[in-house]
């Protein structure tokens, strides 16, 4: 719900809340400053010269860059990156709003609902990953027994990024079901007992009503959704480190490879540098998306 | 040595817990080891350790054991550059070029060996000069662990491979040792070899370099892949014997061993390592088969076969240099394990220490006497920055050479992607860390 405030008002308060405000933001700015933006420059800066693991060496310009433009492994590492946020942005939203209708639903069961699909979340991802591991086992594994396979999924080239996004969907999507459930609740009652007494049932409640309103709560969902897919680093580095044949390496995988195993940390700068453009790009672009759509409805 | 695992980088870190324990009252020079040694090796190490510590009182060694492989050398080369590293570490010596030229160990005086009571013509010739770089020591070397092939004596029998002496028959050239795995398989219904092949496995690279070796031609010079169609043929013939089932393809280290142990397979390709688990088992009498260990058969022009080296290597540590005393206590502890690498022999290495090396009960162990003749064919990795165990290359070589075995990739397609993926790292300058 949006608050509206008197232009001339909002000046006023701005002006009085100047300071409190500011004393608020300071351990943030503070915390922003130094942990984020110094870095990110220092970042932007290594990208520019020609460094080791530890050793800032000479400037090289745009070199580093003009390599990436051209180096198929980081092509591969994109591609994988974009491969594995379209098998995780829309089940993970989707799923997200299914689980927490039916938390919504089940009132009776609700906390117990809530809990279960919540739970994965809590997991550290070392936890996460070895019970994915363990179930996806190739001979002892439950994934297999249930379906009567011998796949090894975390080895199959075809289906390891898949297993690996399963795994992550499983995990998180509990995060989701949170926000869709707020979403939910902050339905006025009334519009339901309306739409109601106009004789809408079931779907076209959905339809007509809950769909529309949570409409925002969609779009923040997909836009973290993407911004968290798009960095996936340690579900792939713990389960697959990458293979089988690169299959899995994605764009931060390659980043911490040059940087780490090659001592290369220039080059692994101007790879990050890259990506946060990439990912800058495509949340404007679905941020645009989004806005149109709402316009073109409204 | 033991094989980078599947688990956790976590699990690396809860070794280090173990730096954490507090010193005694005496004062006691402690010094702080990281070792990449896990399963027996690391379990002789540790015994090595506490023999140490019980046998005197002025130094005491504290030793963690991180994950083997990429990770240890990560955090060996981060953590000894700017000055946070342990005072002693052991290394692979094909990694020497890369640490010593990068900044990454100290180099160890003829003075300080010599006070410790070593000297270079104590060790084996070819283990002390892949000790050197640039005409300095940067290691004590410890050992050597060579490719080996180890057979089940019960299968090869029933393949009509065994002499009359019971034991194998000489395998000469390509074409025999693939008749050999072929015989085996026909023969037993088993697969007639056994070798980790699954993504990630170092084993293809080790048995590719020996055999590139063994046709005199090299791999790597100046930043330049010199191996031509050699390359591809020679791992097309690797790839050929998984294609028509003399080999299972996609086993892992634990599957590909526990296959040879479990009598599933006729020979298995693997290093000097296993040696140990064989021992064991069949002492506690649950192998249900005799074997027998040869050097890597002569396939082509000569015998070379892929070895490597763990050594003992000081850290640079600038800014907190060792001082002469820590470094006389580090020494103390090297030329500890020098004399008692008995025991380490016992692992399946072949001991660098020469009067350990040479003396007669070193000469009569079993099952190390049947392979000891490998040490005068061994080859390394070639040298570079780049290059050695669980180092950039040998990382990009493990993910393209099982592809082809796979038939994921064409041999061709997996030299290809090998190529292009370390065309990069092959012609950038050695980094100074």
């Amino acid at each position: 719900m949006e608050r509206t405030v008197l232009p001339l008002a909002a000046a006023v308060s701005a002006k009085r809340e100047g300071l409190p405000a500011l004393v608020l933001l300071g351990p943030f700015l503070l915390a922003f400053l130094l942990f984020f933006l110094v870095p990110a420059c220092e970042t932007f800066w290594l990208s520019l010269t020609d460094s080791s693991l530890t050793r800032t060496n000479a400037f090289v310009g745009l070199d580093n860059y003009a390599t990436l433009l051209r180096d198929a492994s980081f092509r591969d590492a994109l591609a994988n990156t974009f491969y594995f946020a379209l098998l995780t942005v829309i089940p993970l939203t989707a799923l997200g709003l299914l689980m927490a209708l039916l938390v919504n639903r089940f009132v009776r069961v609700q906390g117990w609902l809530q809990g279960v699909f919540f739970l994965p979340f809590v997991l550290p991802i070392s936890v996460m990953t070895l019970v994915a591991d363990w179930m996806l086992q190739p001979s002892s594994g439950i994934v297999n027994h249930l379906l009567g396979s011998q796949r090894p999924w975390l080895a199959d080239p075809d289906w390891a990024l898949p297993a690996v996004a399963i795994g992550t969907v499983w995990w998180t999507v509990g995060f989701n079901m949170l926000l869709f459930l707020a979403g939910l609740r902050n339905i006025p009652a009334e519009q339901y007992e309306a739409a109601a007494l106009d004789g809408a049932r079931g779907w076209s409640l959905f339809a007509h009503i809950t769909w529309p309103s949570l409409r925002p709560v969609t779009t923040t969902c997909l836009i973290l959704q993407m911004i968290a897919s798009l960095k996936v680093f340690g579900q792939t580095y713990i389960l697959t480190s990458g293979g089988p044949f690169n299959t899995t390496r994605v764009t931060l995988h390659y980043m911490y490879e040059t940087a780490f195993t090659q001592s290369d940390a220039g080059y692994a700068a101007a790879i990050a540098m890259a990506f946060v453009a990439v990912v800058l790009m495509l949340s404007l672009l679905q941020a645009w998306v989004v806005r149109w759509m709402a316009r073109r409805d409204a | 040595m033991a094989r980078p695992g599947s688990g956790l980088a976590a699990a690396a870190l809860l070794g280090l817990l173990g730096t954490g324990l507090s010193t005694p009252a005496r004062a006691q020079m402690e010094v702080r080891m990281w070792t990449l040694l896990s399963g027996g090796d690391g379990a002789r190490m540790q015994a090595l350790v506490r023999d140490f510590n019980a046998s005197q009182r002025d130094v005491r060694v504290v030793s963690t054991t991180l994950k083997w492989g990429e990770p240890f050398y990560t955090k060996l080369i981060t953590a000894s550059v700017v000055g946070a590293g342990p005072d002693l570490a052991t290394v692979h010596l094909s990694r020497l070029v890369n640490l010593a030229g990068g900044g990454v160990l100290r180099p160890i005086s003829n003075a300080e060996l010599t006070a410790a009571g070593l000297q270079g013509g104590d060790y084996l010739a070819r283990q002390w000069q892949k000790s050197q770089y640039r005409g300095a020591a940067y290691a004590v070397p410890i050992d050597m662990h060579p490719l080996v092939l180890y057979y089940n004596k019960t299968l090869a029998a029933r393949a009509g491979l065994l002499g009359a002496d019971g034991t194998l028959a000489p395998i000469e050239g390509i074409a025999a040792l693939t008749d050999a795995f072929r015989a085996a398989n026909e023969r037993t219904g088993k697969p007639g070899l056994t070798m980790e092949s699954s993504q990630s496995s170092y084993a293809i690279w080790r048995l590719w370099t020996s055999m590139l070796a063994q046709q005199n031609v090299g791999i790597i010079k100046d930043g330049r892949f010199t191996y031509g169609a050699a390359g591809e043929a020679t791992l097309a013939g690797i790839a050929a014997w998984f294609r028509r089932g003399y080999a299972q393809v996609g086993l892992d280290y634990p599957a590909s061993t526990s296959q040879f142990l479990g009598g599933g397979a006729t020979f298995m390709l693997n290093g000097v390592w296993e040696v140990p688990e064989l021992v064991r088992a069949a002492k506690a009498g649950t192998l249900g088969f005799d074997y027998g260990i040869v050097p890597l058969p002569r396939m082509y022009a000569n015998a070379s076969a892929w070895a490597d080296s763990h050594g003992f290597a000081l850290p640079a540590n600038p800014g907190h240099e060792p001082s002469p005393q820590k470094v006389a206590a580090v020494l103390r502890f090297v030329a500890y394990v020098s004399r008692h690498s008995m025991g380490w022999a016992e692992g399946g290495h072949i001991p660098a220490y020469r009067p350990v090396a040479e003396s007669p009960e070193a000469k009569a162990l079993q099952p190390n006497a049947q392979y000891a003749a490998a040490a005068a064919n061994v080859i390394y990795d070639p040298d570079g920055w780049y290059t050695g165990a669980a180092g950039p290359l040998e990382a990009i070589a493990s993910k393209f050479m099982p592809a082809a075995l796979y038939g994921y990739m064409t041999p061709a397609q997996a030299m290809r992607r090998f190529e292009s993926e370390s065309a990069r790292l092959v012609r950038k300058p050695p980094p100074r860390y």
